[in-house]
């Protein structure tokens, strides 16, 4: 039953990456199309330029509808990710021991990252 | 009574290559988990660059971005585009399937038999070109933006 809520969970936020990735995407890399359709501008920052421009990544690190996106895009991911590795590693094994062990590894280096990318956005934030 | 037990998995790691009758469906899934663990793999990286790298200021980031303008790096970037548009529409397409909505109503096994994959078949080829499409745009701006 647990397993059924985790796969659960997994289509969930599957499809919230889907949405929240393919925002991402597009305002940071599909500058060329964004230009065709004269969007040059997100929340007031400019998109049209190269994104890796450090003036412009500190401008969009201090919107929070950009450290929103992505601290939500990474707790997501961190889920999405980690429960499919450990999908793909179970299917190898019928032990129950070696299932806590996997599941107890993922939950901690999951933690970490989680922590460790919490902190940037909002560090940058002000 | 006799007890029903599960069948083993014989083939282990190999069996994940191999689609046997379930042909085109298997094979876009064994790719489906290929493209997660690239995309896995660039979560990772991405990662590091964007929390360690941006957080020690204006130099370190700007020596860390002029090794990302190497053009087999946007060629890599390119691929991951495609690898997150194919998982992510495969993706839909397997949850589709799995909450039931593309599978049809049942039908009496009457010959020649047709089995749910091939009932959904077509909404597989509808999804594989949708991909193709996407992938091409992307390519389109890859090459406007410049390598």
């Amino acid at each position: 039953m647990r397993n059924t809520y985790l796969q659960f969970i997994q289509l969930i936020t599957g499809i919230l990456i889907a949405v929240l990735l393919g925002i991402h995407m597009v305002n940071m890399h599909l500058d060329a199309i964004l230009g065709f359709f004269g969007v040059e501008t997100f929340f007031g920052v400019n998109i049209a330029a190269d994104p890796t421009i450090f003036s412009l990544m500190k401008a969009r690190s201090q919107q929070v509808v950009f450290a929103g996106i992505y601290i939500a895009l990474l707790i997501f991911a961190l889920y999405h990710a980690f429960n499919g590795l450990r999908n793909i590693v179970l299917e190898l094994t019928k032990s129950a021991r070696a299932e806590r062990a996997v599941t107890a590894v993922i939950i901690v280096v999951g933690v970490i990252f989680l922590a460790i990318g919490v902190y940037a956005p909002l560090a940058l934030l002000s | 009574m006799a007890q029903i037990q599960p069948r083993q998995n014989l083939l282990g790691a190999r069996g994940w290559f191999y689609g046997g009758k379930y042909q085109l469906e298997r094979y876009l899934y064994i790719l489906h988990r290929i493209s997660g663990l690239a995309i896995l793999l660039f979560i990772l990286f991405h990662f590091t660059l964007t929390t360690v790298f941006r957080i020690q200021g204006e130099g370190v980031w700007e020596s860390t971005m002029s090794i990302m303008h190497n053009p087999w790096f946007k060629f890599g970037e390119y691929l991951l585009v495609v690898a997150f548009i194919y998982h992510a529409l495969n993706g839909l397409r397997l949850i589709l399937q799995e909450l039931g909505f593309t599978l049809g109503k049942p039908t009496p096994p009457i010959y020649p038999y047709k089995d749910s994959i091939r009932k959904k078949r077509p909404i597989t080829i509808v999804f594989i070109v949708i991909i193709f499409i996407l992938a091409v745009i992307t390519f389109y701006d890859f090459i406007a933006g410049g390598w």
